[in-house]
């Protein structure tokens, strides 16, 4: 592990990161900190980067320059090697699921049991169990994907995220397929995570959203990011 | 119960599978066979050199006794694989049908003269051999002519080395489109798949977990296609003995486990080879390369 000397309680950090997709320089001069047990929301119309920044923290896209921490790994300084294990202490929930469309919800899930080193059968059983009744598909976990609604899929995805009890929840436009009502819900079951002490750092433009559930903004504009006050924006 | 959706991609998936066994298959059923034709290739060249025909004629004055006892001494030399006794009847009985016409009639009486047709034993069917052979039988005085086609046997021998370096050429040829086609149809199952190995690599599983499942399947794959080319392949030798027996014959039961065991090994070997190169494109991949590659 790529070891940082990172605060205890901060569990992101940005300082002075520039980060870029394709040789396109997306954001500059990006710092800030995320402490342990926060809920933030990154918010900013399409292409201003959220997603690519996000991707970044997962190591999917090399930190052009500058620092980054996430949860002790300096990602200026990652190995190919080290990533599973990065990501492993992620939870990351995507706006399109990606879930493994060959296998059943609790397939799913165990995929990513044992990819984590989860050998015992009853602890992969009861903890099966314990994520699907939290995102409250307790009773669907023998269906595919496909028979599944959008919002049932990003539960399923939510569930994955959290099997490894994760230090954050990464969440990309996690309603960004899903209809108000629904999208409603899947806020409501991450703050219910982050009241258990887990950090979410979500990305999204559904903007009604933040009236009912505020908390810490973050904005991409123009290249940047900085705070925002959620009271002018609603 | 399975769904009817269900069901149809199972049994979608299924056929994917079996078409990439199959493709497997042939292509080691082709390898397997050019491998039979090259360990086979010796007995082959023999099998056409032993079919050149010298012919010694006799003097007309010589009793069949004698030539009889000649032929026992020939048939024990070292150069001599088989003979046959033709009698001056036979040989005009042979030329009248070759000719069409009855030339015995024509002529009066039979011009012909007892000979022995020899076949000699692969390695001495050669220019330079039989020049030595033929000075050694005109020793004996009761032989009038030694008769081979000088041109025939230099054309055989000819013909063989060239398609020696032919089969050569082409078994290497083949064994690179082989490896290519084997590599192309997994790459192909593999390339299929590729979101679905993104997808596992960004909940955090290593590159050896993911591989690890392509890699067993590729072998299956490898060993499924290996049994049914021997399937083919035996099929195959049984319709060669039985139709053209001279080629091949069952004892040659050393040769065929060879070949089978080349098989089987070739597509082990290919396919857990291919199924290492394409699996470790993949989880190597950047998500957006993905859509590139």
């Amino acid at each position: 592990m790529t070891g940082t000397t990172m605060p205890l309680d901060v569990v992101i950090e940005f300082n002075k990161a520039t980060i870029s997709h394709k040789f396109n320089l997306i954001l500059t001069d990006v710092t800030f900190q995320i402490k342990r047990g926060e809920f933030v929301y990154m918010i900013g119309k399409t292409g201003t980067g959220k997603s690519t920044l996000l991707r970044t923290l997962y190591a999917d896209i090399d930190l052009y320059d500058g620092n980054c921490s996430i949860v002790g790994y300096d990602l200026k300084e990652i190995k190919r090697r080290e990533i599973p294990f990065l990501r492993r202490k992620l939870g990351i929930v995507f706006q399109d699921f990606q879930l493994l469309m060959d296998r059943t919800v609790n397939d799913n899930v165990i995929f990513v049991m044992k990819a984590t080193g989860w050998k015992d059968k009853n602890l992969i059983k009861d903890r099966l169990d314990e994520v699907l009744t939290k995102v409250g598909l307790n009773t669907k976990g023998f269906k595919m994907p496909h028979e599944l609604s959008g919002g049932e899929q990003q539960r399923v995805a939510i569930a994955r995220a959290l099997i490894n009890d994760p230090e954050i929840i990464l969440a990309d436009e996690p309603t960004g397929n899903l209809d108000p009502e629904t999208s409603g819900e899947i806020v409501n079951i991450l703050f219910d995570i982050n009241k258990t002490g887990r950090t979410v750092f979500m990305a999204t433009h559904d903007y009604p959203l933040f009236s009912k559930f505020p908390a810490r903004t973050l904005k991409c504009e123009n290249g940047r990011i900085f705070e925002a006050s959620v009271a002018n924006m609603v | 119960m399975l769904s009817s959706e269900e069901k149809f991609a199972r049994r979608r998936l299924r056929t994917t599978y079996l078409s990439s066994v199959i493709s497997i298959a042939l292509v080691l059923f082709m390898l397997g066979l050019l491998g039979l034709i090259l360990l086979n290739a010796k007995k082959l060249s023999d099998y056409v050199k032993e079919n050149v025909n010298v012919s010694l004629i006799f003097k007309d004055n010589v009793s069949e006794s004698d030539i009889l006892k000649f032929k026992a001494h020939l048939d024990s030399s070292y150069f001599v694989r088989s003979s046959k006794y033709v009698t001056k009847e036979e040989a005009a009985m042979q030329l009248k049908e070759d000719l069409g016409e009855d030339f015995i009639k024509t002529l009066g009486y039979n011009p012909l003269l007892p000979s022995i047709d020899i076949r000699l034993k692969a390695e001495f069917a050669n220019n330079a051999s039989i020049s030595v052979i033929e000075k050694k039988l005109l020793e004996n005085e009761n032989i009038k002519e030694v008769f081979y086609q000088k041109s025939i046997i230099n054309l055989v021998n000819d013909k063989i080395r060239k398609i020696s370096i032919v089969l050569i050429f082409f078994s290497i040829i083949l064994l690179i489109i082989s490896i290519a086609l084997i590599n192309n149809t997994i790459r192909l199952s593999v390339y299929s798949k590729r979101f679905l190995i993104r997808s596992m690599m960004l909940v955090g599983a290593t590159q050896h977990f993911v591989r690890k499942p392509f890699v067993l399947k590729g072998i299956t794959q490898g060993l499924y296609g290996a049994l049914i080319a021997i399937l083919l392949f035996s099929g195959t030798i049984y319709l060669i003995v039985n139709e053209i027996p001279e080629l091949m014959d069952m004892n040659e039961i050393n040769v065929f486990a060879e070949v089978f065991g080349i098989v089987v090994l070739l597509g082990l070997i290919i396919s857990y080879i291919s199924t290492i190169f394409a699996v470790r494109k993949y989880v190597r991949l950047k998500t957006d390369d993905l859509y590139y590659f």
